[in-house]
């Protein structure tokens, strides 16, 4: 009985053993091969990245892969919303599909993601996405720190206040005003900061109230649970136009917004192929303004003379010195339209109008500029 | 009553020793007489009578006010059903979703006719309920702000119901009986035919017209009218599939096989009806296939043989050795199902000893991992296909279908594991009773959403290169962890309710540990953990709502940010908010009435 169990250990011992040497034979081989692999893994990243540095092969990538991958909000009233059927549409939506048409030639090419505002830019260097329109502020330290790049500002927006005319408030009313009234924001925004930093310049004493969703800053604004609702200009708006009851007068001040909020396309930095057909094909909405042209009568200015014809690629060199295709912005114009129609369709039902405001064309007194197209 | 044990008490049951026990009766008094003695027996009584009955009646008026306010924007929900059900889910795949809708209710009808579910009620007692609920809505409809017209019409439906219930109750003798199925059917029979008589106004919305969103009266669209009755006549031909099946073929066979398809039916249906893979041929029959049938045959054969009693000690070595050579191929690359298949291998050698048998136990316990092997085959090469689903964002699904699922992936993932770990907690050897009780500590130490997370931004970086794993994915194999450390406390104290005598008779007869867990203690030891078990299941659940932290679009944050932020719709986040609460109430209500049922079977809290 003893030796029957001595000669089970034995055996057990050394199969053991020699498990054990083949454990640490291949740990030991396989090691240095993995060593191997991850250096020469280590030079492969490094020549592709030289590579993107050279050729700012984002463009490439989109073109090869035939769908822009574009960062939205998803629940931007009118820049991007989620609509029943699961689509996304709006003024930022529409930016996506006039990109993905100048790139890939077809505006539905466009593969959505719906990002948070913490998850946006982490999104962009990722590379889950490749473009944000995502109703993102140009600021300073984005443009420096974060890493990110600014296309041209589609919609210039700013930040305002609005109040009930039956409390005292007109549209002349300024921040000072504000002494001793209780203001309801989004938390997690800068629209917080923003008017704790006015009010203290103009040295009102405020009560703030932060809330989660936009919903609940206007319900409660409703029912007087605070005197003001401050956020940007654009959504004002839309709100006071869809939802101001009717025993209510609603005012938004002041005229000069108390911060400036340039919104318009985002992109990881040092890419300069991807940024200019980016770039050129919002230039393209805006040109294509300025000389009426839309998608409607697109085609019978193909042939044209001048910089219309040189953008629809009469000429060619222009889109196909930059990567794209020569008719990239004539499919933009067709298919997407151009800037007022871009705005017209998204923005006017929710009450808001070009005319007279900061996003109306240079030549109307607005600031909506492109370079010229040669 | 003798202490039944075990097989014992459920053998007990099934024959019906217990039932027929009298119940003692209780007094019935007349109403007046009733509400004397309950409601108003004493000063402190009345008062607190009519000071709660004003407060039910403030709180139900409340409510419907805001309900039938005519500023209510329920244009909102119902406009936006599809998004708050399948989120982008594309309109002409939705025959799939269908198709998903009616194996459910199939393998529901099933289930529902060979597990003999439901009971028979009097239809006096039918009639009694009817009567109350008429009563219930005329005062409903006297407290809501309706018009003359509407509250009018309202009380006669409500006079209609109620007198049909007194009817009932007066005119059936108290012998006659009614199934509850028969009741359910004619309920949702009931709702389906509603769809196409009441108008409920037909809400649609088309992205390319304008004005988008369009609210016309009428009956609801065709397109949701049809396949409901549809679904409801597929339920009920199956539920007398079921019965043929019941009175015809081998019962224990049929409820073995419903089983194991109610197992397969999430990952099929998510994976190769919803998802719509877009195989690709060359690969499935150039690879997959062939590693699939090499592994078939030779690990077959492989248990095959040391599944004989003959093979002995040898076995266990060649099966250990299997192990490390498992273990082996994950430090040298190669393709990640020869891994996995090597491991499931090494699993089933270990385990050959136990099955070890004549030519018929070794068959099926070959059979057994062929068809082991070939699902999870199928599921691995289904998983790293790509979907031809075109959706916007991360998930071909959002809403509540991925609420739903979510919910139930963790839910039946979840339940072996915390099985497994409270065992091990309470088992003799300590490595594992230090590993999960390790495990558990650190689990429920932890918040949910570090958990989330971690599970959705820092896994996929540990991940070996070449490897991809789908954020839901890793979010679910988070949540399940998660939710088994809970589950495992849960069990652990079902299974201290277990009484020493019972192991130690159980050891007296002779069962060996893995016989006295199986059939002696865990039965009891579950039964007694079944409203906690089923409470969990509750919050699981709920709890999938913060799945929108991370990114994913479920029902909730559908209806709380996305649907107010749109321009028809904007400050409809009230109405979203009641509706989506209405269908969580819903799931929730059946799981609870589920586990009441079945604490009422088992014979919890009588004995």
């Amino acid at each position: 009985m003893k030796s029957k169990y001595w000669k089970l250990l034995a055996v057990f011992l050394s199969i053991g053993i020699v498990a054990a040497a083949c454990g640490s034979d291949d740990g030991g081989g396989s090691s240095t091969t993995t060593a191997a692999q991850t250096t020469t893994t280590a030079e492969a990243t490094t020549t592709t990245e030289v590579e993107v540095v050279q050729s700012g092969s984002l463009l490439d990538t989109v073109q090869s892969r035939g769908t822009l991958n574009c960062g939205v909000s998803g629940s931007a009233v009118a820049f991007s919303e989620t609509q029943a059927d699961g689509s996304i549409t709006g003024f930022d939506a529409d930016y996506c599909r006039a990109v993905a048409a100048a790139m890939t030639g077809s505006a539905d090419n466009v593969s959505f993601t719906a990002l948070t505002a913490s998850e946006r830019f982490t999104a962009v260097q990722t590379g889950d996405v490749d473009v944000l329109m995502r109703n993102t502020t140009w600021t300073q330290s984005r443009d420096s720190s974060v890493g990110m790049d600014f296309g041209p500002t589609t919609y210039f927006d700013g930040q305002q206040l609005m109040a009930r005319v039956g409390d005292g408030f007109s549209a002349d009313s300024t921040v000072a005003d504000l002494d001793g009234a209780v203001v309801c924001t989004n938390i997690g925004t800068t629209t917080e900061k923003n008017i704790a930093e006015a009010a203290e310049m103009a040295g009102a004493e405020i009560t703030l109230l932060g809330f989660e969703t936009s919903d609940e800053v206007y319900e409660t604004f409703i029912n007087g649970g605070c005197d003001i609702t401050t956020t940007d200009g654009s959504a004002l708006v839309g709100r006071k136009v869809r939802m101001q009851p009717d025993d209510q007068e609603w005012v938004i001040f002041p005229a000069t917004p108390i911060s400036k909020e340039p919104l318009g396309p985002t992109y990881g930095q040092n890419d300069s192929a991807f940024a200019d057909a980016v770039n050129w094909t919002v230039y393209a909405t805006i040109i294509a303004d300025e000389y009426g042209i839309t998608s409607a009568n697109v085609d019978d200015h193909v042939g044209d003379e001048g910089e219309v014809g040189r953008l629809l690629g009469g000429d060619g060199e222009l889109q196909t010195g930059m990567g794209l295709a020569a008719d990239a912005f004539y499919q933009v114009i067709k298919q997407v339209g151009n800037y007022s129609e871009i705005y017209n369709r998204n923005l006017n039902p929710v009450g808001l109008v070009r005319e007279g405001s900061a996003n109306a064309g240079w030549l109307d007194g607005g600031l909506i500029y492109s370079p010229p197209a040669r | 009553m003798s202490e039944f044990t075990g097989l014992g008490a459920d053998l007990g049951m099934s024959t019906g020793t217990i039932p027929a026990v009298a119940s003692p009766q209780t007094p019935k008094l007349p109403p007046r007489e009733w509400v004397r003695a309950n409601l108003f027996s004493s000063p402190f009584n009345s008062v607190l009578t009519v000071v709660s009955s004003l407060i039910i009646l403030a709180i139900t008026r409340g409510l419907l006010s805001f309900i039938f306010n005519p500023q209510r924007q329920w244009d909102a929900t119902a406009t936006n059903l599809r998004l708050l059900m399948t989120q982008a889910y594309p309109e002409e795949q939705y025959l799939r979703i269908w198709v998903s809708v009616a194996v459910i209710l199939t393998l529901t009808g099933l289930s529902l006719a060979v597990w003999r579910a439901g009971s028979a009620v009097s239809i006096a007692n039918v009639g009694r309920r009817l009567l109350s609920f008429g009563c219930t809505l005329a005062l409903f409809a006297l407290l809501a702000p309706f018009s003359a017209r509407a509250t009018i019409i309202w009380l006669l439906i409500a006079v209609a119901v109620a007198g049909g219930g007194g009817t009932l109750r007066r005119l059936a003798d108290s012998e006659r009986t009614i199934s509850t199925l028969a009741l359910v059917l004619i309920g949702l029979s009931g709702l389906v035919g509603s769809l196409w008589v009441v108008p409920y106004g037909n809400h649609t919305f088309e992205l390319h017209r304008t004005p988008r969103v369009i609210a016309e009266p009428g009956t609801v669209a065709l397109s949701t009218k049809f396949p409901w009755t549809i679904m409801l006549l597929i339920a009920v031909a199956a539920y007398f599939l079921g019965t043929y099946l019941r009175d015809r073929g081998s019962l224990n066979a049929t409820r073995t096989t419903l089983a194991l398809l109610w197992l397969l039916m999430p990952p099929v249906l998510l994976y190769l009806v919803l998802r719509d893979p877009d195989f690709d041929m060359g690969h499935v029959f150039g690879t997959d296939i062939p590693i699939f049938l090499a592994c078939a045959v030779l690990g077959g054969a492989l248990l095959n043989w040391l599944a004989r009693p003959s093979t002995g000690e040898i076995g266990r070595i060649v099966a250990a050795l299997v192990l490390i050579a498992a273990f082996a191929t994950f430090l040298t690359p190669m393709r990640m199902i020869v891994r996995l298949d090597l491991l499931m291998l090494a699993a089933f050698a270990l385990a050959a000893p136990t099955f070890s048998g004549g030519p018929r136990a070794r068959r099926n316990y070959v059979i057994g991992w062929l068809g082991l092997l070939g699902v999870m085959s199928w599921l691995v090469t289904a998983v790293n296909t790509p979907s031809t689903i075109e959706v916007p964002g991360q998930f071909f699904l959002g809403g509540l279908s991925l609420t739903l699922m979510v919910a139930i992936f963790t839910i039946v993932i979840s339940f072996p594991l915390g099985l497994a770990l409270a065992l091990a907690r309470t088992s003799n050897m300590p490595i594992f009773r230090l590993l999960a009780t390790w495990f558990i500590e650190f689990v429920r130490g932890v918040p949910m959403i570090t958990i989330l997370i971690f599970f959705s931004i820092m896994v996929p970086l540990f991940l070996p290169p070449g490897m991809h794993l789908s954020e839901v994915a890793a979010v679910i194999i988070g949540y399940s962890l998660f939710s088994a450390a809970y589950l495992a406390e849960n069990v652990r104290g079902g299974l201290q309710s277990v009484t020493r005598g019972q192991h130690e008779a159980a050891e007296a007869v002779g069962m060996t540990t893995s016989q006295k867990t199986m059939f002696i203690v865990l039965p009891q030891a579950l039964r007694v953990s079944i409203p906690p078990l089923v409470g969990h299941c509750i919050g699981v659940f709920k709890e999938t709502s913060l799945l929108a932290i991370i990114g994913l679009f479920d029902v909730l944050y559908i209806a709380r940010n996305v649907m107010p932020n749109q321009t028809e719709f904007m400050g409809s986040t009230k109405e979203n908010i009641l509706f989506v609460s209405l269908i969580y109430w819903l799931f929730c209500y059946q799981m609870s009435k589920a586990s009441q049922r079945l604490e009422q079977r088992t014979g919890l809290g009588e004995r």
